[in-house]
């Protein structure tokens, strides 16, 4: 389980077949950016299933959620598995309100996603 | 205690309804090393040059740095090298009256000699040198003019600074007399001093900008109009206790509403009670002395000096009277421009000044194309009247003093019962441009509603059940207001209780959104009845047709109400319609809600760049403020997420020229009201997503953008989105639960 820097310090380590990306503290246009790259990166790459983890980000804009929506539309063209982890409660309840979480699993943790990914029920 | 007076006429305790503009005028000299010019504009008769006056005295005793000087210009001045060897004069008698602390040397008559012999000892060389150059520049008229006029910038150079009050109201109206107003003015705003300039209204742009390539610009503008109601009743009974003329409340409150509570007419029309020793205890009494001075007083002396300087000549003067008696007496009150010149028949350049003078003396209102007689003066109106009838149609005088009394005497309960009426109206003209874009319960504009579920509650109740009414109105922004009459001779009436509004449904300023309302307080004892509603409607319907206005709004108020047949009325025109209660409801709630946009003691304010994440810098201060009154941890998440939202927003789509967000952090009892505002345009289709709920999109969370303002109004708890005049406003509320 290596913990590898991508692109403009993004955080991404691979756990088996799953690859996780942590967000920054701050979703905004730029960090969201950094994710999709991460994210686009890994498809190209034959990754088919990822952990976005939010245990930094404590202030999420509609750009940043916009993105993440552009992503979860990458996830099902590439037939791959996308999860959420370590949402906060403030931000989960924007992902409920802006309608995210009907097109995405959110896990309460990391072992949790990675376990659903292991049992393959995870939504790609 | 009353202080001797300098130069004023009048005692401080007697000069009624002016202490803010003395106190702005005697402010003015502090504005100095600031070189600040303040323009008094003043509506003839309003008693003006008697506040500069009383500002010298005021700022004479008080012994600043700056030496006070008044200069007046009079009707009488001569050649512009007299005025300004008049001007040199005055300012060195006034220069060394203030040094000496002697203020008797302003009103004596000095020579050079005499003032050399009283200066300071200080002063002594400066003076000497002064009337030396003085006497020196006599050879050449121009050098001597430049010279006098340039003499308070001759004493700014040798370290004493003036600072001058300039009395331009006794100028004459023509061109040629401004010059050496004109001339003097340029002078004192090259020498960057403070100063003040009073001037006629219509003429002080002339004043200002008519020299030709050496403009200037004034800083700062007030106001003088005639007296409020209060002072004009004031100065009455002040003036009876001094000249002990017996009066009472109903002739001190005519003789202010026929002299449309000008001081100069007031103060004129008292002391010709004192030397006729009249007692004003009855309308009588009153009327008979003012067709006196009407046609034989001062009334007559003032009217007739303004129409003699402005036509000379005796015959066109009579032709001018008959010319502006038959305007006035047409059914509109108007009369084209060519019509008055082929009646004057005057050359057009003298035709023209005549025209510019009767505007600058506001005797008329002058356009492009026409000319109204200003009959919003019933004195000036009574004396084109009387002297139309003496003068003009050569009636016997008798006949004409007995005709004038008569009609006088009858005037004078219509005039009273116009005040009456007034003093009653809801005020119209001040209470619609207080609608703002608020919103007010419906049932305020719907008599019937507002009876079905109010009639009989006391206050408190009512109170509260307009509060839980949710059906509301969005009132208009009025932008202007004006009385029917001005824009329909046949809408004549009081001018407060029929009232043209022009409006933008919303304040997003575009041709859909335009709106005039119509509104007009009707009579009847009882509630109006459909019939005479109906007449109302019809009237005000046909009016608006007439004006032109394509989108219209009828609102009738009747003190009782209506009727269920008017109401009905009401409905299937569109209309809507109040009882006095229900506007004066209106009107608490108007005050109420502008009282959230009065800055308070809990008010935090900033400005920050847009870009950059400057958004976290605005959403870690609305956190410490919304934690430091207690909101929730979840709801402070969500103020400063919207707070984002509304900053990206800004620096999205508002292309502000400069690139900077506004914000105001309002802190009220139960809530939180942040404003966002940045410079700029509103993109339509922002607008058009004010008011979509949050899961109002098609694509039901997978749509790529545009979340902004519905998060914000699903996370906050009321959202305003408002155009002002330079770009956006948005109002978001949170509530402290």
């Amino acid at each position: 389980m290596a913990e590898t820097p991508g692109d403009n310090s993004i955080q991404t380590r691979s756990v088996g077949d799953a690859a996780i990306i942590y967000a920054s503290d701050y979703l905004n246009k730029l960090s969201g950016e950094r994710i999709e790259r991460e994210c686009r990166r890994q498809f190209d790459s034959g990754r088919r299933a990822l952990i976005i983890n939010f245990r930094d980000t404590e202030l999420v804009n509609s750009i940043g959620v916009s993105i993440l929506v552009g992503l979860i539309d990458a996830a099902e063209q590439n037939t791959a598995r996308l999860i959420f982890s370590d949402v906060n409660s403030h931000t989960a309840n924007l992902f409920e309100m802006l309608g995210l979480t009907r097109h995405v699993s959110v896990a309460a943790n990391e072992d949790e996603a990675l376990s659903w990914i292991s049992a393959g029920d995870a939504v790609a | 205690m009353n202080q001797p007076r300098i130069l004023s006429r009048i005692n401080q305790d007697e000069f009624f309804g002016r202490d803010a503009e003395v106190r702005d005028i005697v402010r003015q000299s502090s504005a100095f090393p600031d070189a600040r010019t303040l323009v008094v504009m003043t509506t003839p008769d309003a008693g003006s040059s008697e506040l500069l006056r009383q500002a010298y005295d005021q700022l004479f005793r008080r012994r600043g740095e700056l030496v006070p000087i008044h200069f007046a210009f009079r009707r009488s001045d001569g050649t512009a090298v007299e005025t300004a060897k008049r001007f040199f004069h005055t300012l060195l008698q006034q220069f060394v009256a203030y040094r000496r602390v002697n203020p008797a040397l302003c009103k004596e008559t000095l020579t050079f000699h005499d003032l050399l012999e009283v200066a300071l000892p200080g002063d002594y060389e400066l003076i000497t040198n002064l009337i030396d150059g003085f006497h020196r520049e006599q050879a050449v008229e121009k050098d001597l003019i430049d010279f006098c006029l340039s003499l308070p910038n001759r004493l700014l150079a040798e370290g004493r600074t003036v600072y001058p009050l300039i009395d331009c109201t006794k100028i004459g109206p023509f061109r040629e007399d401004m010059v050496s107003g004109q001339h003097l003015l340029t002078e004192l705003s090259q020498a960057e001093l403070p100063f003040v300039v009073a001037s006629l209204r219509r003429q002080a742009n002339k004043l200002i900008h008519g020299a030709g390539d050496r403009e200037w610009e004034a800083n700062a503008t007030l106001r003088v109009d005639h007296l409020s109601e209060s002072s004009a009743q004031a100065l009455l009974e002040s003036l009876a206790r001094r000249y002990g003329i017996e009066l009472n409340q109903t002739t001190r409150d005519l003789i202010v509403q026929q002299l449309n509570a000008s001081p100069l007419f007031i103060t004129e029309f008292m002391r010709a009670a004192r030397s006729t020793q009249t007692s004003l205890t009855s309308y009588l009494a009153c009327q008979r002395l003012y067709v006196d001075e009407l046609l034989g007083g001062s009334i007559k002396r003032h009217f007739d000096r303004i129409l003699q300087t402005i036509v000379p000549a005796a015959q066109t003067n009579r032709t001018l009277l008959g010319v502006l008696y038959e305007s006035a007496m047409s059914d509109t009150g108007r009369a084209s421009l060519f019509a008055w010149k082929e009646r004057l028949g005057l050359a057009a350049p003298e035709f023209e000044h005549v025209i510019d003078a009767l505007h600058i003396y506001e005797l008329v209102n002058s356009t492009a194309a026409f000319i109204e007689v200003n009959s919003q003066s019933h004195v000036w109106m009574d004396y084109l009247h009387a002297h139309y009838r003496v003068e003009v149609e050569t009636e016997p005088r008798a006949k004409v003093v007995a005709m004038t009394l008569l009609e006088a005497l009858k005037r004078a309960p219509q005039t009273m019962n116009q005040k009456y009426r007034r003093e009653a109206a809801v005020g119209l003209p001040r209470l619609l441009p207080q609608f703002n874009c608020q919103s007010v319960p419906a049932s305020l504009f719907h008599y019937d509603r507002f009876a079905a579920a109010y009639k009989g509650e006391d206050a408190a109740a009512i109170d509260e059940g307009l509060d839980a009414e949710t059906d509301l109105i969005q009132l208009p922004q009025v932008i202007q207001t004006a009385a029917c009459a001005f824009y329909a001779a046949n809408m004549e009436g009081d001018r407060d209780r029929c009232v043209v509004a022009h409006a933008f449904d919303s304040a997003k300023y575009t041709d859909e959104n335009q709106v005039v309302w119509v509104v007009a307080e009707i009579e009847s004892k009882l509630e109006a009845s459909r019939e005479l509603t109906e007449d109302w409607c019809d009237r005000l319907a046909s009016f608006a047709r007439e004006s032109g206005f394509a989108r219209y709004r009828i609102w009738l108020i009747a003190p009782e109400g209506f009727s269920q047949p008017a109401a009905e009325l009401l409905r299937e025109r569109e209309a809507f319609g109040s009882s006095r209660q229900q506007v004066q409801l209106i009107a608490a709630r108007l005050r109420a809600e502008t009282k959230v946009e009065k800055p308070k003691a809990d008010e935090y304010e900033m400005i920050m760049p847009m870009g950059d994440d400057t958004e976290l810098i605005a959403a870690s201060t609305v956190e410490k403020i919304a934690r430091r009154v207690n909101f929730k941890p979840e709801a402070v998440n969500q103020i400063k997420t919207a707070l984002v939202e509304a900053c990206i927003n800004a620096a999205e789509h508002s292309l502000s020229p400069d690139r900077k967000i506004y914000q105001r952090f309002v802190v009220e009892d139960d809530r939180l009201v942040v404003i966002v505002a940045s410079r700029g345009v509103l993109p339509a289709r922002l607008s058009a997503e004010n008011g979509q709920g949050v899961n109002g999109g098609q694509n039901g969370g997978k749509g790529r953008r545009g979340w902004g303002l519905k998060l914000i109004k699903t996370l906050m708890d009321e959202v305003e989105f408002e155009h002002v005049d330079d770009g956006t406003q948005l109002k978001m509320t949170k509530y402290i639960r």
